[in-house]
């Protein structure tokens, strides 16, 4: 074993859930790091304003808050390795994490991955990222003013995109699999009342149309199989998220769509894991929840070592 | 050591020089451009010896991106005797342009 890279914590992912539990674990004295594949912030680095994390009253960059945040867990002297990780060994004490860059072993382990937009699975949808096809309204809305673009779901995000949008571009249909809206109710009214918002119930998305840059959708009506063109400049995919937990490979238990099984407590199945933020199982998904997860994942983490010193 | 930005002069002056050029092609309103920000000054770092590792602004440069048709930011190019040999777009990892560059060298 490498002993220098023996670590009482490693907490596998960067963004604002990590650095929290890295902050709090180098403040409560234990040799900790960050296993980032590329940058601080996950997800929030991608979001340019923040709005309702508190402390900021005129909202904050997404990605100089993850900076932040690294910055304030080095200041208590966490470090951060660049690494992919590819597997983990929670079987084993210390318990193994296996990266890009060789393997990492820590006492205990915080699994801090988040959750990636959910993909439609159509052609050309990977390669048409940033040419037309988008999953971030509030990111990228803004280079469709006076467009017309497609909003695809029916969930709260789906319908909190398709409102922003409508006040960006020049029309916005929303397309949905089934014949009402999942979103919360207080949405539904605002949506009815924006005159450039259309709906397309009992659709779904079959085919992406494009050159260079997308032009349209073909949309397929799931309970007739009827088919229709749209032209659109552009294709917003809200379908909803997916963990980042296939590299966890069995090492602890997931729900049905793939998060780690953890309550407010943040302890997954091994004893000395800990799941916070977007890949755990929680029902709201906001940065002040990863936050508050990172801080609970050390107090739980502390006994844990306590006990097993 | 930061990756520097270029202008179309010392682009030219690079790609024909004797080192291989890594380039990435960014803008300043590009959100996933800023994720790879810290990885590839990274990079720029461990692989100066063997690569000149540079950034263009296409808002500031945008001759360059068209003549070699950046249509997607961040896209990563390695060039070789003012060739492009190979070029990624929006790299997942700083693993995945490590790889990127291994394969590109090996070439």
């Amino acid at each position: 074993m490498n002993e220098r890279r023996m670590y009482d914590m490693v907490v596998v992912g960067g963004g604002p859930g990590g650095y929290s539990a890295a902050l709090y674990a180098a403040r409560a004295g234990l040799d900790t790091v960050v296993l980032e594949k590329l940058s601080a912030g996950g997800q929030m680095a991608l979001t340019q304003q923040i709005d309702n994390y508190p402390g900021f009253e005129e909202g904050v960059d997404g990605f100089e808050l993850g900076e932040k945040m690294q910055a304030q867990a080095h200041r208590f002297g966490a470090v951060t390795e660049y690494a992919e990780v590819h597997g983990v060994d929670f079987t084993s004490d210390p318990k193994v994490i296996h990266t890009s860059e060789g393997a990492f072993y820590g006492r205990t382990v915080v699994i801090a991955t988040g959750a990636n937009p959910r993909e439609l699975g159509l052609a050309g949808e990977r390669e048409l990222v940033g040419r037309g096809v988008a999953y971030c309204a509030a990111c990228d809305g803004m280079a469709y003013r006076g467009k017309t673009v497609v909003v695809v779901g029916g969930g709260n995000s789906a319908v909190g995109d398709a409102l922003l949008l409508s006040r960006i571009a020049k029309k916005v249909i929303l397309v949905h699999r089934r014949d009402t809206l999942r979103a919360t109710k207080v949405y539904h009214d605002q949506l009815r009342k924006a005159e450039n918002v259309e709906f397309r119930w009992n659709s779904a998305v079959a085919q992406l149309l494009h050159q260079e840059k997308v032009t349209g959708v073909r949309l397929r009506n799931v309970l007739t199989g009827e088919e229709e063109t749209l032209d659109c400049d552009g294709v917003f995919i809200s379908v909803g998220r997916k963990p980042v937990t296939e590299f966890l490979a069995g090492a602890v238990a997931l729900d049905g769509s793939g998060y780690v099984v953890a309550d407010e407590t943040t302890a997954a199945s091994v004893r000395g894991v800990y799941a916070v933020g977007d890949v755990r199982t929680k029902l709201l998904r906001q940065v002040v929840t990863a936050v508050a997860d990172g801080a609970m994942a050390v107090h739980m983490a502390e006994e844990y070592l306590a006990e097993n010193a | 050591m930061a990756a520097n930005n270029i202008n179309a002069v010392k682009f030219q002056e690079l790609i024909h020089g004797e080192k291989p050029v890594l380039v990435d092609f960014w803008a300043p309103w590009c959100g996933y451009c800023r994720r790879i920000g810290p990885a590839y000054d990274q990079i720029a770092g461990q692989y100066g010896e063997d690569l000149n590792v540079v950034k263009v602004n296409i808002d500031e440069e945008p001759g360059l991106a068209e003549v070699w048709k950046i249509e997607v930011i961040p896209t990563l190019v390695l060039y070789r005797g003012g060739q492009a040999i190979d070029s990624v777009t929006a790299p997942q990892s700083k693993a995945d342009i490590e790889r990127f560059i291994k394969a590109g060298l090996s070439r």
